[in-house]
């Protein structure tokens, strides 16, 4: 199927893409790497008056880092994470995650932000990013902030941005040396939507231990401490109102998960 | 109509172009580039697998509108290049086609394998081919062709592109936003099911009445609308959206009541998607208390066409606790009389509108 008409707008900066929404506003979505948005527009299950396309701007294709965290510009794509072309946390942690995202074709269009911003729940840098404690850093016409990503995503496809507000980078915490780090995803294909998906940091040097389970249909499901346990992930997941198969395939998900972080 | 100017196979194209026009109608249908193929059309199959910048991308899902001083090659600008005409021959000699749908696509993937991935092994090969669908070869000849090409150690392999560039990000202040969760809790049966319950501090004949009348009930579904109630045949629409999707379903249901309780058949479409809705519900209005009752329902749902991609079964079940959640609040408010405190929008997505629409289907149940 082919789009329904929408009006293309190219900012030259993020003010212009912010000004851009609040000129239309509820009717303008951003496009930044358009690798999910793009089938949900063939389909026509989204209709937008405007997409506001923002992949081509330098403030965010950048990178930073500092002795505490790597800052990841939003419109990144997973295939530079992938490549090694932006700093790692360690390990590679970044530069797997991203290698297990779909398919390259898809890798070297889609964004970081992009992805985040979506909101699907079976997304992998929502479940990862999350474990690892991340921040989505957003930029407004008043000033960005810091919205931890745990509390980033308010449900399927929904997110805690404010009108006209941008997501401008994505700032990760470097675990310690000592961290082990595991995830796992259930998918029947590779590329496609993942079933189930969890990620474990194990970091007792920074005192963290936690568990984050993707693709339960709403928010990731966080489990801290003591409650990284195959039973507390599962009365979670009744809570959010999983069934039994899908329980049991997010609890395999979570054993394969906390066996890499072990190992 | 939007003024785009690009490099194609080698040579600088300037159009115009519709912004919704994507870069495999663009090639296809304005330069004749029919190499180009389309499958899916939602970025699943690969058939249309082209390079941008030399790297390989869906033209189904980039719009040509944003290909602005892009590099964008095609099968047929592969032409001369040593590495496709290695595979050429290779994908000939190991009967790597049948039908051929699939080929440019493939051709294009199987070349960025052999140039990215020189040391890659069978089951390398045939992870990165998971996003290039062929329906014929069941993958054997295509593994082996690209096998065989990696085994003449072609010079062309991809040195390590530059570091992204260092940037500064403005400096924030710490705030996380305030979060709130449906704390409805529904509970699930294996299968297209859901079960949901909805606790109102109202009296059960009160309850009864309202679930009785479709009109009241519907006022209370955020974008719910009854449009003819006919003997036991119900006719409305819903608006539903979750994040940026949204659809708009038109449908009939046909409710049928026994003592405080009864049966829900409704199906519904969106014409814009070409979604499909489908569901059987029971229903039952419990007694809790002189002052609090409880609507459970029991729902068989399907949902075909493009949204059932979204509409995975976790997202349904949150959503559909989302709505029951709101339509609970509103009957609430509206049987003591208060206003409606929200916008009569359902939030939710194709997941919700399934399940908002039986159970409006339901509630709405007129006699």
């Amino acid at each position: 199927m082919k789009p329904a008409p929408f009006e293309l707008a190219r900012p030259a900066n993020l003010a212009e893409a912010a000004a851009a929404l609040a000129q239309n506003l509820g009717e303008a979505r951003l496009l930044a790497g358009g690798q999910s948005l793009g089938p949900m527009l063939n389909l026509r299950l989204v209709r937008p008056a405007m997409l506001v396309a923002i992949a081509h701007l330098p403030e965010l294709g950048a990178v930073a880092e500092d002795a505490d965290a790597v800052t990841i510009g939003a419109a990144v794509t997973h295939a530079a994470i992938a490549d090694g072309r932006t700093p790692d946390v360690g390990n590679r942690i970044l530069a797997r995650i991203a290698d297990g995202i779909a398919y390259r074709a898809v890798r070297n269009l889609g964004t970081i932000g992009g992805s985040l911003c979506h909101g699907d729940p079976a997304a992998d840098w929502l479940t990862t990013l999350t474990a690892l404690g991340a921040s989505a850093i957003t930029w407004s016409k008043t000033g960005g902030r810091a919205i931890p990503l745990a509390h980033f995503i308010t449900g399927a496809f929904r997110t805690a941005l404010a009108p006209g507000e941008i997501v401008q980078a994505v700032r990760v915490p470097r675990p310690s040396s000592q961290a082990h780090w595991g995830y796992y995803k259930a998918c029947r294909k590779p590329g496609e939507f993942a079933h189930a998906m969890a990620a474990v940091l194990d970091d007792s040097a920074r005192g963290v231990r936690r568990a984050v389970i993707g693709a339960a249909g709403g928010p990731p499901v966080v489990l801290e401490g003591e409650q990284v346990t195959p039973v507390a992930a599962g009365d979670a997941l009744r809570t959010a109102g999983l069934d039994a198969v899908a329980r049991h395939m997010q609890a395999v998900a979570l054993k394969r998960a906390l066996a890499e972080a072990v190992a | 109509m939007t003024p785009v100017i690009m490099t194609v196979n080698g040579a600088e194209v300037s159009a115009t172009v519709e912004p919704r026009t994507h870069l495999a109608d663009f090639l296809r249908e304005q330069l004749l580039l029919t190499g180009t193929h389309l499958g899916c059309e939602h970025g699943v199959c690969g058939a249309c697998t082209i390079l941008i910048d030399g790297e390989p991308a869906r033209a189904c899902i980039v719009y040509a509108a944003t290909c602005g001083g892009r590099d964008v090659r095609t099968i047929e600008g592969l032409a001369d290049d040593p590495i496709a005409a290695a595979l050429r021959s290779a994908f000939t000699a190991e009967h790597a086609l049948q039908c051929g749908y699939c080929t440019p696509g493939m051709l294009v993937s199987a070349r960025d394998i052999v140039r990215r991935l020189p040391d890659a092994d069978e089951d390398r090969i045939r992870l990165e081919l998971a996003g290039n669908l062929c329906r014929c070869t069941g993958y054997n000849g295509i593994v082996r062709a690209i096998r065989r090409v990696l085994a003449q150690r072609p010079q062309d392999v991809i040195v390590a592109k530059p570091p992204l560039p260092r940037g500064q990000f403005a400096e924030v202040r710490e705030a996380a936003p305030t979060v709130t969760r449906a704390d409805a809790a529904p509970t699930s049966t294996p299968g297209d099911t859901l079960k949901q319950t909805l606790r109102l501090a109202l009296p059960r004949e009160t309850v009864w009445r309202a679930v009785c009348d479709p009109a009241l009930i519907a006022s209370c579904v955020p974008g719910a609308r009854v449009t003819s109630v006919n003997g036991d045949r119900i006719a409305g629409e819903l608006v539903a959206s979750l994040g940026p999707i949204e659809a708009r379903f038109a449908g009939e249901a046909i409710v049928t009541y026994d003592s405080h309780g009864g049966q829900i058949k409704a199906h519904g479409r969106d014409p814009a998607s070409g979604t499909r809705l489908s569901a059987d519900a029971t229903f039952q209005v419990a007694e809790d208390g002189p002052q609090a009752s409880t609507i459970t329902l029991d729902i068989v749902y399907a949902l075909r066409g493009p949204l059932a991609q979204f509409g995975r079964g976790p997202v349904v079940r949150v959503f559909a606790a989302e709505i029951a959640d709101a339509v609970g609040r509103n009957l609430e408010a509206r049987l003591r009389g208060e206003a409606i405190p929200e916008a009569p929008r359902l939030r939710a997505g194709s997941l919700i509108w399934r399940a908002l629409w039986r159970w409006l289907r339901g509630l709405i149940g007129g006699r």
